[in-house]
């Protein structure tokens, strides 16, 4: 199948096989900051927004979402233009393997556009679909909770 | 690689038409085909083009197509009725991306016996509302139990009435992100330190759900200061397979445990 979608900001045409999952054709296509961890919807590394709400990319068939928004988590910053939110994970030491970090930032990214100061219990709730092996969480939440900090200084400072 | 092909029907009659061909089944969220082979599958019709993502409250009911994701029933219900059984039941359900995916009418056509919402659209009397084959508003109850309603039809909207009724949501889980081994739903009238009515159903037992109407007709006009929690407990007869997490009558204890516990606290907050 051929199908079009914008992905990052930018419109791309991509082959897929009909039963194929989004994760697996963002990869095949070269988006691999978008991570194939469990396949089943369980550990959020795959994670993506689709028009602008976060899902898991395993448990999406491509076909059904052409002509959809898709972002990535270079579609929020990269290495070279880094995120706040980006930023904030380095500096809190929230990453150790990164093997799920692009995931995490994708759902703190979700979150703080819908609520820029959310409480502990909301941030548990928005990073309930990503699993983390190594961090034991509390620098994580600590992470969002800064991102969220200075995301509400720069704006207001605008 | 099968030959699965993919339908994008613009309209309600056009996806009807497409459900009737032979193999070829309705694709709304996704979730529940991803655990399908779909090697035995010829065709999925895509049903994200259709006008199916509308609310509509007129008086005392509600009204949802069946596109409507639990992530925006939650928030379409959590601004005009906080103690909505269904909202405390979706709340608790899946996780945030996948609350983001799954769709009610999808997930009333999969109904699996860890179904999160069942229980909650029953005590709440739904309505299903059907296009196609079967075009119609049907009971919730009669939807589940008559098959012949699923064949080429589509689940158009669910509908039931707002209530002022006290609830109580529990799921059976042994972490965060297990499927429940069984649910219990509680809806509870009490006005004046009576209670008026209750309606109580436990989901995933070996009927697929079983009505406490023991509980609910020792309930019923009852003062809450003379409710005997430990026989409320002890008139928990329900069946689990035990295929699910542990022992049946372990988790048939359980459930009188949970169960007398959700009546207390509700009598407590009222």
């Amino acid at each position: 199948m051929e199908g079009t979608f914008i992905i990052n900001g930018k419109e791309k045409t991509l082959n897929f096989n009909a039963d194929e999952r989004l994760v697996i054709t963002l990869r095949n296509n070269g988006y691999t900051e978008v991570k194939n961890g469990c396949s089943e919807g369980e550990c959020g590394a795959c994670m993506i927004l689709l028009d602008e709400k976060p899902v898991h990319s395993c448990q999406i068939f491509t076909a059904s979402v052409q002509n959809k928004n898709i972002q990535t988590v270079k579609g929020i910053g990269d290495l070279y233009l880094p995120h706040i939110i980006q930023n904030a994970f380095v500096e809190a030491g929230a990453v150790q393997c990164g093997f799920c970090t692009p995931g995490f930032i994708v759902a703190t990214y979700a979150l703080l556009n819908e609520n820029p100061n959310p409480t502990e219990e909301e941030i548990k709730q928005a990073i309930n679909g990503n699993l983390c092996r190594c961090t034991g969480y509390v620098k994580i939440i600590d992470a969002i909770k800064n991102a969220a900090k200075s995301i509400q200084k720069e704006r207001a400072s605008l | 690689m099968n030959n699965l092909k993919w339908y994008f029907p613009k309209t309600i009659k056009e996806a009807t038409d497409l459900i009737t061909k032979e193999k070829v089944l309705p694709h709304a969220g996704g979730t529940a085909l991803l655990l399908r082979n779909l090697e035995k599958i010829n065709g999925l019709v895509n049903l994200s083009d259709l006008p199916l993502y509308y609310t509509k409250k007129e008086d005392n009911t509600i009204e949802f197509g069946s596109m409507n994701t639990y992530a925006d029933i939650i928030s379409k219900l959590k601004k005009i009725d906080t103690e909505n059984i269904l909202l405390k039941s979706l709340q608790n359900s899946a996780d945030t991306p996948l609350r983001n995916r799954i769709t009610i009418g999808g997930s009333i056509a999969f109904a699996p016996p860890w179904s999160d919402i069942i229980g909650a659209l029953i005590v709440l009397d739904t309505k299903i509302i059907l296009s196609g084959k079967n075009e119609g508003v049907f009971p919730i109850e009669e939807y589940l139990k008559n098959n012949k309603l699923k064949q080429d039809s589509l689940i158009t909207g669910i509908r039931f009435n707002l209530s002022k009724w006290k609830t109580f949501s529990y799921r059976n889980i042994r972490t965060k992100k297990d499927m429940p081994a069984f649910h219990i739903v509680v809806m509870l009238q009490i006005e004046n330190d009576i209670i008026l009515e209750s309606k109580i159903v436990i989901t995933g037992t070996v009927n697929r759900y079983d009505w406490m109407k023991e509980i609910e007709n020792y309930l019923k006009s009852r003062e809450i200061d003379i409710i005997e929690f430990s026989k409320i407990e002890e008139m928990v007869d329900v069946k689990f397979s035990g295929k699910r997490f542990t022992d049946p009558e372990y988790s048939r204890k359980l459930a009188g445990i949970e169960l007398s516990r959700g009546i207390k606290k509700l009598v407590r907050e009222s």
